[in-house]
Protein backbone atom coordinates (compact mmCIF):
# COMPACT_ATOMS: atom_id res chain seq x y z
CA UNK A 1 0.00 0.00 0.00
CA UNK A 2 1.59 3.12 -1.16
CA UNK A 3 0.66 5.21 1.76
CA UNK A 4 2.72 8.51 2.92
CA UNK A 5 4.80 6.86 5.47
CA UNK A 6 5.84 3.72 3.29
CA UNK A 7 6.83 6.51 0.79
CA UNK A 8 8.75 8.11 3.11
CA UNK A 9 10.67 4.53 4.39
CA UNK A 10 11.20 4.38 0.52
CA UNK A 11 12.38 7.33 -0.17
CA UNK A 12 14.96 7.25 3.39
CA UNK A 13 16.02 3.95 1.66
CA UNK A 14 16.90 5.45 -1.83
CA UNK A 15 18.03 8.37 -0.29
CA UNK A 16 21.16 6.12 0.09
CA UNK A 17 20.86 3.92 -2.84
CA UNK A 18 18.69 5.13 -5.50
CA UNK A 19 22.08 6.29 -7.93
CA UNK A 20 23.77 3.27 -7.80
CA UNK A 21 20.43 1.23 -8.53
CA UNK A 22 19.86 3.90 -11.52
CA UNK A 23 23.01 3.56 -13.12
CA UNK A 24 22.46 -0.15 -13.36
CA UNK A 25 18.74 0.27 -14.93
CA UNK A 26 21.29 2.49 -17.36
CA UNK A 27 23.28 -0.13 -18.24
CA UNK A 28 20.54 -2.61 -18.61
CA UNK A 29 18.68 -0.21 -20.49
CA UNK A 30 20.77 1.76 -22.88
CA UNK A 31 19.70 5.35 -21.91
CA UNK A 32 18.82 7.86 -19.04
CA UNK A 33 15.17 7.91 -20.13
CA UNK A 34 14.54 3.85 -20.40
CA UNK A 35 16.55 3.25 -17.06
CA UNK A 36 14.47 5.73 -15.18
CA UNK A 37 11.60 4.17 -17.00
CA UNK A 38 12.93 0.23 -15.65
CA UNK A 39 13.67 1.54 -12.27
CA UNK A 40 10.16 3.13 -11.66
CA UNK A 41 8.62 0.26 -12.61
CA UNK A 42 10.70 -2.03 -10.06
CA UNK A 43 10.04 0.46 -7.63
CA UNK A 44 6.57 0.45 -7.90
CA UNK A 45 6.29 -3.26 -7.53
CA UNK A 46 8.54 -2.68 -4.66
CA UNK A 47 6.02 -0.81 -2.47
CA UNK A 48 3.58 -3.10 -3.76
CA UNK A 49 5.26 -5.60 -1.76
CA UNK A 50 7.19 -3.44 1.06
CA UNK A 51 4.78 -4.23 3.96
CA UNK A 52 5.77 -8.39 3.17
CA UNK A 53 9.39 -7.70 2.59
CA UNK A 54 11.89 -9.32 5.21
CA UNK A 55 14.41 -6.27 5.96
CA UNK A 56 15.71 -6.76 2.54
CA UNK A 57 14.35 -4.16 0.03
CA UNK A 58 17.63 -3.97 -2.22
CA UNK A 59 17.75 -7.34 -3.03
CA UNK A 60 14.29 -7.56 -3.89
CA UNK A 61 14.65 -4.43 -5.77
CA UNK A 62 17.82 -5.52 -7.64
CA UNK A 63 15.82 -9.34 -8.49
CA UNK A 64 13.09 -7.50 -10.12
CA UNK A 65 15.63 -4.44 -12.33
CA UNK A 66 17.63 -8.03 -13.37
CA UNK A 67 14.24 -9.83 -13.94
CA UNK A 68 12.41 -7.03 -16.18
CA UNK A 69 15.39 -6.38 -17.72
CA UNK A 70 16.34 -10.26 -18.78
CA UNK A 71 12.36 -10.70 -19.96
CA UNK A 72 13.05 -7.29 -22.41
CA UNK A 73 12.02 -4.83 -20.48
CA UNK A 74 8.86 -3.71 -22.53
CA UNK A 75 10.46 -4.83 -25.47
CA UNK A 76 9.37 -1.28 -27.53
CA UNK A 77 13.39 0.14 -27.21
CA UNK A 78 13.22 -1.12 -31.20
CA UNK A 79 13.89 2.28 -32.22
CA UNK A 80 16.47 3.55 -29.10
CA UNK A 81 18.73 0.45 -29.90
CA UNK A 82 19.26 1.20 -33.50
CA UNK A 83 20.19 4.27 -32.83
CA UNK A 84 22.80 2.92 -30.33
CA UNK A 85 23.29 0.26 -33.18
CA UNK A 86 24.47 3.28 -35.40
CA UNK A 87 26.26 5.65 -32.51
CA UNK A 88 28.38 2.28 -32.66
CA UNK A 89 29.07 1.79 -35.95
CA UNK A 90 30.23 5.46 -35.55
CA UNK A 91 34.31 5.16 -36.18
CA UNK A 92 36.11 6.02 -32.52
CA UNK A 93 38.66 9.42 -32.94
CA UNK A 94 41.46 9.27 -33.84
CA UNK A 95 43.29 6.84 -32.45
CA UNK A 96 40.92 3.97 -32.82
CA UNK A 97 42.70 1.43 -30.25
CA UNK A 98 42.80 3.44 -27.39
CA UNK A 99 41.61 2.23 -24.29
CA UNK A 100 39.04 4.71 -23.38
CA UNK A 101 37.26 4.71 -26.96
CA UNK A 102 37.17 0.88 -26.49
CA UNK A 103 35.72 0.93 -23.18
CA UNK A 104 33.05 3.34 -24.58
CA UNK A 105 32.30 0.91 -27.67
CA UNK A 106 32.50 -1.68 -25.91
CA UNK A 107 29.66 -0.26 -23.13
CA UNK A 108 27.84 0.51 -26.81
CA UNK A 109 28.22 -3.00 -28.17
CA UNK A 110 26.76 -4.26 -24.59
CA UNK A 111 23.89 -2.83 -24.86
CA UNK A 112 23.09 -4.25 -28.83
CA UNK A 113 23.61 -8.16 -26.87
CA UNK A 114 20.13 -9.71 -26.44
CA UNK A 115 18.48 -8.52 -23.25
CA UNK A 116 19.41 -12.12 -21.75
CA UNK A 117 23.07 -11.72 -22.49
CA UNK A 118 23.36 -8.00 -21.39
CA UNK A 119 21.44 -8.74 -17.91
CA UNK A 120 24.38 -11.70 -16.94
CA UNK A 121 27.12 -9.37 -18.34
CA UNK A 122 25.70 -6.62 -15.79
CA UNK A 123 25.13 -8.50 -13.35
CA UNK A 124 28.85 -10.03 -13.76
CA UNK A 125 31.01 -7.65 -13.94
CA UNK A 126 29.19 -4.75 -12.90
CA UNK A 127 27.59 -6.41 -9.70
CA UNK A 128 30.95 -8.46 -9.58
CA UNK A 129 28.65 -11.72 -8.80
CA UNK A 130 29.76 -15.01 -9.44
CA UNK A 131 28.23 -17.68 -12.41
CA UNK A 132 26.06 -19.25 -9.50
CA UNK A 133 25.07 -15.64 -7.63
CA UNK A 134 24.25 -14.79 -11.12
CA UNK A 135 22.01 -17.86 -11.61
CA UNK A 136 20.88 -17.02 -8.13
CA UNK A 137 19.04 -13.25 -8.74
CA UNK A 138 18.40 -14.41 -12.09
CA UNK A 139 16.45 -17.77 -11.12
CA UNK A 140 18.23 -19.40 -14.12
CA UNK A 141 20.42 -22.90 -13.91
CA UNK A 142 24.22 -22.08 -13.45
CA UNK A 143 24.86 -23.43 -16.57
CA UNK A 144 22.52 -21.02 -18.79
CA UNK A 145 24.07 -17.94 -17.33
CA UNK A 146 27.41 -19.49 -18.22
CA UNK A 147 26.52 -20.26 -21.67
CA UNK A 148 24.96 -17.09 -21.98
CA UNK A 149 28.04 -15.32 -20.36
CA UNK A 150 30.63 -16.45 -22.63
CA UNK A 151 28.20 -16.23 -25.61
CA UNK A 152 28.14 -12.20 -24.92
CA UNK A 153 32.01 -11.70 -24.66
CA UNK A 154 32.36 -13.54 -27.56
CA UNK A 155 30.38 -11.42 -29.29
CA UNK A 156 32.13 -8.34 -27.39
CA UNK A 157 35.09 -9.82 -27.96
CA UNK A 158 34.37 -10.36 -32.05
CA UNK A 159 32.97 -7.31 -32.31
CA UNK A 160 36.44 -5.45 -30.12
CA UNK A 161 38.21 -7.38 -32.23
CA UNK A 162 36.85 -5.37 -34.92
CA UNK A 163 37.54 -2.14 -33.96
CA UNK A 164 41.20 -3.09 -33.77
CA UNK A 165 41.69 -1.63 -37.31
CA UNK A 166 40.09 0.77 -38.93
CA UNK A 167 39.32 -1.59 -42.09
CA UNK A 168 37.18 -4.36 -40.31
CA UNK A 169 35.66 -1.35 -39.00
CA UNK A 170 34.27 0.07 -42.03
CA UNK A 171 33.33 -3.32 -43.14
CA UNK A 172 31.56 -4.01 -39.49
CA UNK A 173 29.86 -0.54 -40.34
CA UNK A 174 29.18 -1.30 -43.84
CA UNK A 175 27.68 -4.82 -42.90
CA UNK A 176 25.06 -2.65 -40.77
CA UNK A 177 24.68 -0.13 -42.78
CA UNK B 1 42.23 -11.53 -24.72
CA UNK B 2 39.13 -12.29 -22.80
CA UNK B 3 40.41 -10.96 -19.47
CA UNK B 4 40.74 -7.53 -21.70
CA UNK B 5 37.68 -7.68 -22.89
CA UNK B 6 36.24 -7.84 -19.12
CA UNK B 7 38.65 -5.67 -17.63
CA UNK B 8 37.76 -3.16 -20.13
CA UNK B 9 33.87 -4.01 -19.62
CA UNK B 10 33.86 -3.48 -16.49
CA UNK B 11 35.92 0.00 -16.38
CA UNK B 12 33.52 1.04 -19.43
CA UNK B 13 30.06 0.38 -17.77
CA UNK B 14 31.97 2.38 -14.53
CA UNK B 15 32.97 5.27 -16.92
CA UNK B 16 29.68 4.87 -19.58
CA UNK B 17 27.41 6.10 -16.07
CA UNK B 18 29.50 7.85 -14.12
CA UNK B 19 27.51 11.28 -14.56
CA UNK B 20 24.26 9.01 -13.66
CA UNK B 21 22.47 10.34 -11.16
CA UNK B 22 19.01 9.19 -10.04
CA UNK B 23 16.66 11.94 -10.11
CA UNK B 24 14.44 13.22 -7.09
CA UNK B 25 11.17 11.90 -6.62
CA UNK B 26 11.78 8.86 -7.90
CA UNK B 27 10.03 7.08 -4.48
CA UNK B 28 6.63 9.43 -4.49
CA UNK B 29 6.24 8.77 -8.52
CA UNK B 30 6.41 4.98 -8.25
CA UNK B 31 3.85 6.16 -5.41
CA UNK B 32 1.51 7.65 -7.50
CA UNK B 33 1.69 5.17 -9.79
CA UNK B 34 0.67 2.46 -7.70
CA UNK B 35 -2.21 5.03 -6.97
CA UNK B 36 -3.27 5.16 -10.02
CA UNK B 37 -2.17 1.35 -10.58
CA UNK B 38 -4.42 -0.14 -7.59
CA UNK B 39 -7.88 2.76 -9.16
CA UNK B 40 -8.03 0.57 -12.29
CA UNK B 41 -7.68 -2.41 -10.84
CA UNK B 42 -10.59 -1.48 -8.32
CA UNK B 43 -12.52 0.09 -11.34
CA UNK B 44 -12.28 -3.03 -13.43
CA UNK B 45 -12.91 -5.48 -10.01
CA UNK B 46 -16.15 -3.34 -9.53
CA UNK B 47 -17.41 -3.63 -12.92
CA UNK B 48 -16.77 -7.81 -12.93
CA UNK B 49 -17.53 -8.45 -9.46
CA UNK B 50 -19.78 -5.63 -8.08
CA UNK B 51 -18.72 -3.58 -5.13
CA UNK B 52 -19.58 -5.72 -2.29
CA UNK B 53 -16.00 -7.81 -3.30
CA UNK B 54 -14.14 -4.60 -4.19
CA UNK B 55 -12.22 -3.69 -1.69
CA UNK B 56 -10.98 -7.31 -0.87
CA UNK B 57 -10.33 -8.16 -4.29
CA UNK B 58 -8.15 -5.37 -5.17
CA UNK B 59 -6.13 -6.82 -2.08
CA UNK B 60 -5.44 -9.80 -3.47
CA UNK B 61 -4.50 -8.65 -6.60
CA UNK B 62 -2.08 -6.33 -5.18
CA UNK B 63 -0.59 -8.96 -3.49
CA UNK B 64 -0.39 -11.80 -5.97
CA UNK B 65 0.44 -9.74 -9.41
CA UNK B 66 4.00 -8.89 -10.01
CA UNK B 67 7.37 -10.10 -8.46
CA UNK B 68 6.62 -12.97 -7.18
CA UNK B 69 10.11 -13.84 -6.72
CA UNK B 70 9.80 -11.84 -3.35
CA UNK B 71 9.76 -14.01 -0.36
CA UNK B 72 6.93 -13.56 1.97
CA UNK B 73 7.63 -14.16 5.66
CA UNK B 74 7.44 -17.73 6.44
CA UNK B 75 7.08 -18.86 3.29
CA UNK B 76 9.93 -21.39 2.40
CA UNK B 77 12.41 -20.29 0.13
CA UNK B 78 14.02 -22.57 -2.50
CA UNK B 79 17.80 -22.87 -2.25
CA UNK B 80 18.40 -20.61 -5.17
CA UNK B 81 16.30 -17.83 -3.05
CA UNK B 82 17.79 -18.60 0.45
CA UNK B 83 21.64 -17.88 -1.05
CA UNK B 84 19.75 -15.03 -3.26
CA UNK B 85 18.95 -13.71 -0.16
CA UNK B 86 21.70 -15.05 1.81
CA UNK B 87 24.04 -13.00 -0.37
CA UNK B 88 22.70 -9.79 -1.02
CA UNK B 89 22.01 -9.50 3.25
CA UNK B 90 25.41 -10.05 3.12
CA UNK B 91 26.31 -7.46 0.95
CA UNK B 92 23.87 -4.76 2.66
CA UNK B 93 25.27 -5.76 5.90
CA UNK B 94 28.79 -5.48 5.01
CA UNK B 95 28.12 -1.61 3.68
CA UNK B 96 25.73 -0.71 6.22
CA UNK B 97 27.54 -2.08 9.12
CA UNK B 98 31.39 -0.75 8.60
CA UNK B 99 31.31 0.67 11.84
CA UNK B 100 30.94 -3.00 13.37
CA UNK B 101 34.34 -3.56 12.07
CA UNK B 102 37.53 -2.43 13.36
CA UNK B 103 39.43 -0.34 11.09
CA UNK B 104 43.39 -1.35 11.34
CA UNK B 105 45.51 0.98 8.78
CA UNK B 106 48.80 0.86 7.85
CA UNK B 107 50.92 3.28 6.54
CA UNK B 108 54.58 3.39 5.55
CA UNK B 109 57.11 6.43 4.84
CA UNK B 110 60.95 5.44 4.64
CA UNK B 111 61.55 9.15 6.11
CA UNK B 112 58.93 10.25 8.21
CA UNK B 113 58.20 6.71 9.78
CA UNK B 114 55.57 3.74 9.89
CA UNK B 115 51.83 4.69 11.30
CA UNK B 116 49.31 2.06 12.61
CA UNK B 117 46.16 3.13 13.40
CA UNK B 118 43.08 1.30 15.00
CA UNK B 119 39.81 2.36 15.12
CA UNK B 120 36.17 1.16 16.17
CA UNK B 121 33.44 3.56 16.68
CA UNK B 122 34.92 6.60 19.30
CA UNK B 123 37.69 4.37 19.93
CA UNK B 124 41.35 5.00 18.35
CA UNK B 125 44.84 4.69 18.42
CA UNK B 126 46.80 6.32 16.08
CA UNK B 127 50.85 4.64 16.52
CA UNK B 128 54.28 6.01 14.85
CA UNK B 129 57.35 3.86 14.47
CA UNK B 130 60.53 4.55 13.61
CA UNK B 131 62.07 4.33 10.04
CA UNK B 132 65.19 2.44 9.02
CA UNK B 133 66.79 5.28 8.94
CA UNK B 134 66.13 6.44 12.58
CA UNK B 135 66.48 3.44 14.11
CA UNK B 136 66.40 3.67 17.99
CA UNK B 137 65.33 6.90 19.53
CA UNK B 138 66.84 8.23 22.62
CA UNK B 139 64.95 9.91 25.62
CA UNK B 140 65.84 13.07 24.04
CA UNK B 141 64.01 12.26 20.96
CA UNK B 142 67.40 11.66 18.90
CA UNK B 143 67.72 9.24 16.16
CA UNK B 144 70.60 6.82 16.82
CA UNK B 145 70.37 6.05 13.09
CA UNK B 146 70.94 2.22 14.00
CA UNK B 147 68.66 -0.32 14.68
CA UNK B 148 64.80 -1.55 13.65
CA UNK B 149 61.27 -0.07 13.67
CA UNK B 150 60.03 0.46 17.13
CA UNK B 151 57.21 2.62 18.35
CA UNK B 152 57.18 6.17 18.87
CA UNK B 153 54.52 7.75 20.06
CA UNK B 154 50.58 6.81 20.29
CA UNK B 155 47.86 9.04 20.58
CA UNK B 156 43.81 8.43 20.59
CA UNK B 157 41.42 7.04 23.38
CA UNK B 158 42.38 5.13 26.86
CA UNK B 159 39.61 3.65 29.27
CA UNK B 160 40.01 5.45 32.02
CA UNK B 161 38.03 4.83 35.15
CA UNK B 162 35.70 2.73 32.99
CA UNK B 163 35.66 6.37 30.72
CA UNK B 164 36.99 6.85 27.43
CA UNK B 165 39.83 9.92 27.65
CA UNK B 166 42.06 11.02 25.42
CA UNK B 167 46.00 10.04 25.69
CA UNK B 168 49.15 10.40 24.63
CA UNK B 169 51.80 8.15 25.13
CA UNK B 170 55.89 8.61 24.33
CA UNK B 171 58.10 5.30 24.49
CA UNK B 172 60.93 7.31 23.96
CA UNK B 173 60.93 9.00 27.27
CA UNK B 174 58.19 7.04 28.95
CA UNK B 175 55.88 9.23 29.78
CA UNK B 176 52.12 10.01 29.21
CA UNK B 177 49.59 12.73 29.22
CA UNK B 178 45.25 12.06 29.36
CA UNK B 179 42.83 15.02 28.31
CA UNK B 180 39.65 14.58 29.38
CA UNK B 181 38.54 15.46 25.45
CA UNK B 182 38.26 12.38 23.39
CA UNK B 183 40.17 12.85 19.76
CA UNK B 184 38.66 13.67 16.48
CA UNK B 185 39.42 11.26 13.76
CA UNK B 186 40.40 12.74 10.69
CA UNK B 187 38.88 13.21 8.02
CA UNK B 188 35.95 14.59 9.85
CA UNK B 189 34.33 16.06 7.10
CA UNK B 190 31.31 14.53 5.33
CA UNK B 191 33.73 14.20 1.93
CA UNK B 192 36.70 15.65 0.26
CA UNK B 193 35.29 18.24 -1.31
CA UNK B 194 37.10 21.21 0.46
CA UNK B 195 41.16 21.94 0.05
CA UNK B 196 41.80 20.91 3.81
CA UNK B 197 39.98 17.66 3.59
CA UNK B 198 41.84 16.86 0.67
CA UNK B 199 44.96 17.88 2.33
CA UNK B 200 44.14 15.15 4.83
CA UNK B 201 43.90 12.95 2.45
CA UNK B 202 47.78 12.87 1.56
CA UNK B 203 48.61 12.11 4.84
CA UNK B 204 48.67 8.28 6.57
CA UNK B 205 45.04 7.51 6.51
CA UNK B 206 42.62 8.10 9.79
CA UNK B 207 39.52 6.91 9.45
CA UNK B 208 36.05 8.74 8.90
CA UNK B 209 32.92 7.97 11.04
CA UNK B 210 30.88 6.58 7.48
CA UNK B 211 33.04 5.98 4.61
CA UNK B 212 30.76 4.86 1.91
CA UNK B 213 28.78 7.97 2.28
CA UNK B 214 32.38 9.96 2.32
CA UNK B 215 33.44 8.57 -1.14
CA UNK B 216 30.15 9.04 -2.19
CA UNK B 217 30.02 13.07 -1.53
CA UNK B 218 33.25 13.17 -2.49
CA UNK B 219 32.52 11.82 -6.50
CA UNK B 220 29.02 13.93 -6.34
CA UNK B 221 30.92 17.17 -5.87
CA UNK B 222 33.93 15.91 -8.57
CA UNK B 223 37.17 16.43 -5.53
CA UNK B 224 37.33 12.84 -7.50
CA UNK B 225 36.72 10.39 -9.81
CA UNK B 226 36.58 6.81 -10.75
CA UNK B 227 39.56 6.30 -12.69
CA UNK B 228 39.50 2.30 -13.32
CA UNK B 229 39.39 -1.42 -11.39
CA UNK B 230 43.13 -2.35 -9.87
CA UNK B 231 43.42 -5.74 -8.15
CA UNK B 232 45.33 -5.02 -4.96
CA UNK B 233 46.31 -8.22 -3.19
CA UNK B 234 43.82 -10.20 -5.09
CA UNK B 235 40.83 -8.00 -4.28
CA UNK B 236 39.38 -6.22 -6.81
CA UNK B 237 39.27 -2.75 -6.37
CA UNK B 238 37.55 0.06 -7.67
CA UNK B 239 40.25 3.15 -8.22
CA UNK B 240 39.18 7.11 -7.29
CA UNK B 241 41.66 9.97 -7.95
CA UNK B 242 41.20 12.72 -6.03
CA UNK B 243 41.90 15.97 -8.26
CA UNK B 244 45.44 17.35 -7.53
CA UNK B 245 45.27 20.20 -4.90
CA UNK B 246 47.50 22.91 -4.56
CA UNK B 247 47.69 25.28 -1.42
CA UNK B 248 49.70 28.15 -1.14
CA UNK B 249 51.95 27.84 2.58
CA UNK B 250 52.05 30.01 5.07
CA UNK B 251 54.82 32.40 5.36
CA UNK B 252 56.09 30.93 8.65
CA UNK B 253 55.86 27.35 7.15
CA UNK B 254 57.56 28.59 3.94
CA UNK B 255 60.59 29.88 6.04
CA UNK B 256 60.56 26.12 7.56
CA UNK B 257 59.83 23.98 5.15
CA UNK B 258 61.55 26.48 2.15
CA UNK B 259 58.47 25.75 -0.60
CA UNK B 260 55.93 27.73 -1.24
CA UNK B 261 53.26 25.82 -2.42
CA UNK B 262 52.30 22.32 -1.81
CA UNK B 263 49.98 20.45 -4.10
CA UNK B 264 48.21 16.94 -2.73
CA UNK B 265 47.25 13.87 -4.54
CA UNK B 266 45.59 11.06 -3.63
CA UNK B 267 43.91 8.11 -4.94
CA UNK B 268 41.87 5.29 -3.43
CA UNK B 269 41.23 1.50 -3.89
CA UNK B 270 37.91 1.02 -2.83
CA UNK B 271 35.53 -2.30 -1.86
CA UNK B 272 33.24 -1.74 -5.14
CA UNK B 273 30.50 -3.38 -3.41
CA UNK B 274 31.24 -1.78 0.24
CA UNK B 275 32.89 1.27 -0.88
CA UNK B 276 35.35 0.76 1.87
CA UNK B 277 38.58 1.37 1.17
CA UNK B 278 41.19 -1.37 0.64
CA UNK B 279 44.57 0.90 0.11
CA UNK B 280 45.44 4.44 -0.79
CA UNK B 281 48.23 5.97 -2.31
CA UNK B 282 48.94 9.83 -0.99
CA UNK B 283 51.31 12.40 -1.50
CA UNK B 284 52.60 16.04 -0.82
CA UNK B 285 54.96 17.88 -3.26
CA UNK B 286 56.52 21.15 -1.48
CA UNK B 287 58.13 23.40 -3.68
CA UNK B 288 58.11 27.28 -5.48
CA UNK B 289 61.15 28.74 -3.50
CA UNK B 290 63.76 26.99 -4.77
CA UNK B 291 63.38 23.71 -3.45
CA UNK B 292 61.16 20.30 -4.05
CA UNK B 293 60.18 17.64 -2.18
CA UNK B 294 57.82 14.91 -2.10
CA UNK B 295 56.79 12.78 0.84
CA UNK B 296 54.38 9.98 -0.02
CA UNK B 297 52.24 7.17 2.04
CA UNK B 298 50.94 3.91 1.24
CA UNK B 299 47.97 2.94 3.44
CA UNK B 300 47.13 -0.92 3.50
CA UNK B 301 43.38 -1.18 5.17
CA UNK B 302 42.11 -3.99 6.82
CA UNK B 303 38.61 -4.56 8.42
CA UNK B 304 38.50 -7.07 10.92
CA UNK B 305 35.73 -8.46 13.58
CA UNK B 306 34.98 -6.65 16.42
CA UNK B 307 36.48 -9.10 18.39
CA UNK B 308 37.20 -8.26 22.47
CA UNK B 309 40.83 -8.72 21.31
CA UNK B 310 40.41 -6.46 18.03
CA UNK B 311 38.28 -4.15 20.01
CA UNK B 312 41.19 -3.95 22.93
CA UNK B 313 43.58 -2.62 20.11
CA UNK B 314 41.58 0.28 19.39
CA UNK B 315 42.74 1.47 22.75
CA UNK B 316 46.33 3.11 23.62
CA UNK B 317 47.50 1.52 26.90
CA UNK B 318 49.61 3.10 29.53
CA UNK B 319 52.77 0.57 30.03
CA UNK B 320 53.14 0.68 33.53
CA UNK B 321 55.99 2.55 35.07
CA UNK B 322 55.37 5.39 32.68
CA UNK B 323 54.86 8.96 34.17
CA UNK B 324 51.68 11.21 33.46
CA UNK B 325 52.59 14.65 32.89
CA UNK B 326 50.23 17.58 32.56
CA UNK B 327 51.53 19.75 29.87
CA UNK B 328 49.23 18.85 27.21
CA UNK B 329 45.53 17.91 29.08
CA UNK B 330 44.29 20.93 30.84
Amino acid sequence: MADDRTVGELERFLAERADRLMRTAVLLTGSRDAGQDLLQTALERLLRHWRRLDGDPEGYLRRTLYNLAADGFRRQGRLQRKLLLLRAGEPPPADPITEVDLRDALVRLLLQLPPRQRAVLVLRYWEQLTEAETAAVLGWPEGTVKSAASRGLQRLKDLADGWQNTDSHAELKGQRA
Amino acid sequence: MNTDVEDLLRSGMEQFTTEVRAPAGLAEAAGRRQRQRRRRVVARTAVACGTVAVTAAAVALVVVTGGSRAPAPGTALSPAQARTVAYVTRRVEAALASENLVFVARSDNETTGNYVTWAYGPRSRWEAFTSSSCGHVLANGNCTNRGGSEPVWAQGTALVGGRLVGAYVTYFDHRYSLSPRVPQLRPWQASACSTNAALSLAAPIIPTVHWSSYIHATLACGAASVTGHVRVDGVETTEITGKPDTVKLSAGYTKVVKAKFATVRWTLYVSPATYLPVRMVGSTQTYGDGSSYTSSFVTNVQWLPATPANVAKALVTIPPGFHRYFGLDQ
